[in-house]
């Protein structure tokens, strides 16, 4: 084992990936000679040459249209948005295009890429830099969204990610960077996560919480906080949004009967929305309380300390909610 | 028609590169370009008649010598990525007739299983690249393509990628023959300028005088070609194939012709509004078969009957296709559900 932060992972987890594979490649801004903004791919540029470590233009449509160009010439490539917000210039690349793909051409030309990029809040990142946008991708067919909230998932999520032969969009939450450290296996162990499913990473008996992402952490806060007062809160990490592990999400909610969605976008229309109404349709006669969701507020996330404060969710949020279902 | 290059160097001519084609060359050139003009006919006759009755038909007469010039200097290895207006193209670069026209009519064996329309197919195995109806997209796909060829050691091998002269307004347009300027790729992009994008004339989707001034700002060799002229798409893309395969990079190409038919088949009526009739009669004189087979007669190679108008043959194999589609068998409902994910990979739950 080894320890790591949550950055060293996704770095290692290239990195090995690169090693193994001659058809992976890194394509972004600054991602070469500088090593990324986050200094994700430090080092690669050195070791893996220009050809396989892209300095891209400022073009986020160019940039994932040329893996999803060399994906249907055999390639594996993996896209830097630098950060995640700006996926938003290459929406019709991912939806239109690499989405698409397999299905136009009669099931013939698999798109396997990545778009990976920083996302999320509470670092004062303001509106283009904080952003949670995966229920644009949860939405569209032919996509897989993943979301790791520890270095362990992030490492065999990323590797199953490349090795995926779909588009595949991977979150990174940036507070996560470097504030969260954790042993990840060693290279010759191959260690894979497959993507759809989920993990409960604290077991509890009171209430179901789904969640992912940076709100994994705040959930796990929570628990600890409502433990004292006798409320046990059973925390499920999805790791991967899409495809959904819905196996996973109904066993426990068939144990609690008590059911709390946490997620960091807006909510309305987010990922909770889907999982609540997939609960109530396929586990209704176990509940015993309303669905419940904790999720930021119906705006943007701004720039200064308490506006963002008061958008984003937070462990209060979450504990007080866990109060109130497990009072119902 | 004069033709001009955006960025010729001192006094350079080009060079005659058709006149060193063979006599057998000559012939097969003719008879695609009639290929071209009956399988926009045929398909035409076919909605007209009901026996095509889903879908549009987007017409490509008067663009025929485009599809042909672009086509035929190139290698079997090269790439190409046609558009709605390019049907023929999928043919000359390896599909059968009948798999073009199982497309067509959204059967089981076409290339997307009847998934998707019209143009919108490909076959990596032919270099034939998928496109979208976002013109634009092409582009910057058509630049991840050559990426996994320099990858591989291939930097020889040229995409060809069509697009209109409304797509160049639009961002990966931009985006894509930007990256592949600053990467030099291999890539020629064939601007078939008909004057309308729908309805929008060209002069409301360009400022500049020509398309090929775009070529400008990307540093890179833009040609404005007369595209109703055989040879003068033919030489351009002999001189363009031979940069781009030499490492110097991109071409642009505009090929300036004319949409004699409406966007669609479903426009005809409205297209004969918002184009001028005087417009439409002008470009109806320029046929580039016309012109082709006129060229043809004074090289003093052929006589009149050995270039026949509309040959026969040609036409029987496109209604045989036509036959064969319209007996094959439809797609299964449920194989709507497949091919939305490949997880032939084993690493999904």
């Amino acid at each position: 084992m080894r320890e790591v932060t949550f950055l060293e992972a996704i770095r290692l987890a290239l990195w090995e990936e690169m090693e193994r594979d001659p058809n992976v490649f890194l394509i972004g801004e600054d991602i070469g000679r500088m090593g990324g903004a986050f200094g994700v791919t430090e080092g690669f540029y050195e070791r893996f040459g220009p050809d396989r470590v892209v300095d891209s233009p400022i073009s986020e449509t160019a940039i994932i249209a040329v893996c999803v160009g060399a994906a249907a010439a055999g390639k594996r490539g993996v896209a830097e948005m630098q950060f995640i917000d700006f996926i938003s210039y290459g929406f019709d690349q991912v939806v239109n295009v690499a989405g698409t793909y397999l299905y136009r051409s009669g099931g013939k030309t698999p798109i396997p890429i990545v778009v990976r990029g920083p996302s999320g809040g509470y670092v004062g990142g303001s509106l283009y830099h904080s952003q949670q946008f995966e229920a644009w991708f949860f939405h569209t067919p032919g996509v897989k969204v993943v979301q790791p909230a520890f270095p362990d998932d992030a490492y065999g999520l990323m590797k199953a990610s490349i090795r995926d032969n779909n588009p595949v969009v991977f979150y990174e939450h940036k507070y996560l960077y470097r504030r969260i450290k954790g042993p990840i296996p060693e290279a010759h162990e191959d260690y894979i996560v497959k993507l759809g499913s989920a993990r409960i990473r604290r077991y509890g008996d009171d209430i179901t919480v789904v969640t992912y992402g940076a709100m994994v952490h705040f959930a796990l806060e929570a628990a600890q906080r409502l433990e004292k007062e006798g409320i046990s809160l059973e925390v499920i990490d999805l790791r991967t949004i899409k495809p959904l592990d819905m196996k996973t999400i109904l066993e426990s909610v068939r144990k609690t009967s008590k059911v709390l969605i946490v997620y960091e976008a807006p909510k309305t229309g987010g990922v909770g929305a889907e999982i609540s109404a997939r609960i109530t349709e396929q586990a209704f006669e176990w509940l015993d309380a309303p669905i419940m969701r904790v999720a930021a507020k119906d705006a943007f996330v701004p720039f200064a300390e308490p506006l963002e404060k008061f958008v984003l969710p937070s462990v209060d949020d979450i504990v007080f909610a866990a109060r109130e279902l497990a009072a119902y | 028609m004069s033709t001009t290059r955006t960025r010729r160097k001192n006094g350079q001519q080009r060079v005659a590169f058709h006149e060193r084609l063979e006599k057998s060359d000559l012939i097969e050139i003719y008879r695609r370009l009639w290929f071209a003009r009956l399988f926009d006919e045929a398909l035409y006759d076919a909605k007209k008649k009901g026996r095509l009755r889903r879908g549009n038909v987007y017409g490509s007469r008067g663009q025929e010598a485009i599809m042909v010039g672009t086509t035929y200097p190139l290698r079997p290895d090269d790439f190409v990525s046609p558009i709605h207006r390019d049907m023929p193209v999928f043919v000359f670069r390896g599909m059968t007739v009948e798999q073009v026209m199982c497309q067509v009519w959204g059967k089981a064996e076409a290339p997307t299983r009847g998934k998707d329309s019209w143009s919108h197919m490909g076959d990596m195995n032919l270099g034939i690249v998928h496109s979208t109806s976002m013109l634009g997209s092409t582009i910057a796909v058509a630049c991840g393509v050559l990426w996994a060829q320099r990858l591989d050691g291939r930097r020889d091998r040229v995409l060809v990628a069509y697009t209109g002269e409304g797509a160049t307004a639009t961002g990966p347009f931009h985006e894509g023959l930007n990256f592949a300027a600053v990467h030099k790729l291999p890539l020629i992009v064939v601007v078939e300028n008909n004057q309308y994008a729908y309805s929008t004339p060209v002069e409301l989707e360009v400022p500049t005088k020509t398309v090929a001034e775009r070529a400008l700002g990307y540093g890179i060799p833009g040609y404005s070609i007369d595209g109703n002229d055989f040879n003068a798409v033919y030489d351009t893309m002999c001189e363009a194939l031979d940069h781009a395969r030499a490492g110097n990079g991109p071409v642009l190409i505009e090929c300036v012709t004319y949409r004699l038919q409406g966007h669609a088949d479903h426009d005809e009526t409205r297209a004969r509004t918002y184009r001028p009739v005087e417009e439409i009669e002008l470009w109806e004189k320029r046929d580039p078969i016309v012109r082709y087979r006129q060229y043809l007669l004074s090289t003093g190679l052929f006589t009149e009957a050995e270039l026949p108008e509309s040959p026969r043959d040609i036409k029987e194999q496109i209604e045989r296709a036509i036959a064969y589609a319209i007996s094959s068998p439809d797609p299964e409902p449920h194989t709507a559900l497949e091919d939305i994910y490949d997880e032939s990979a084993g690493v999904s739950l």
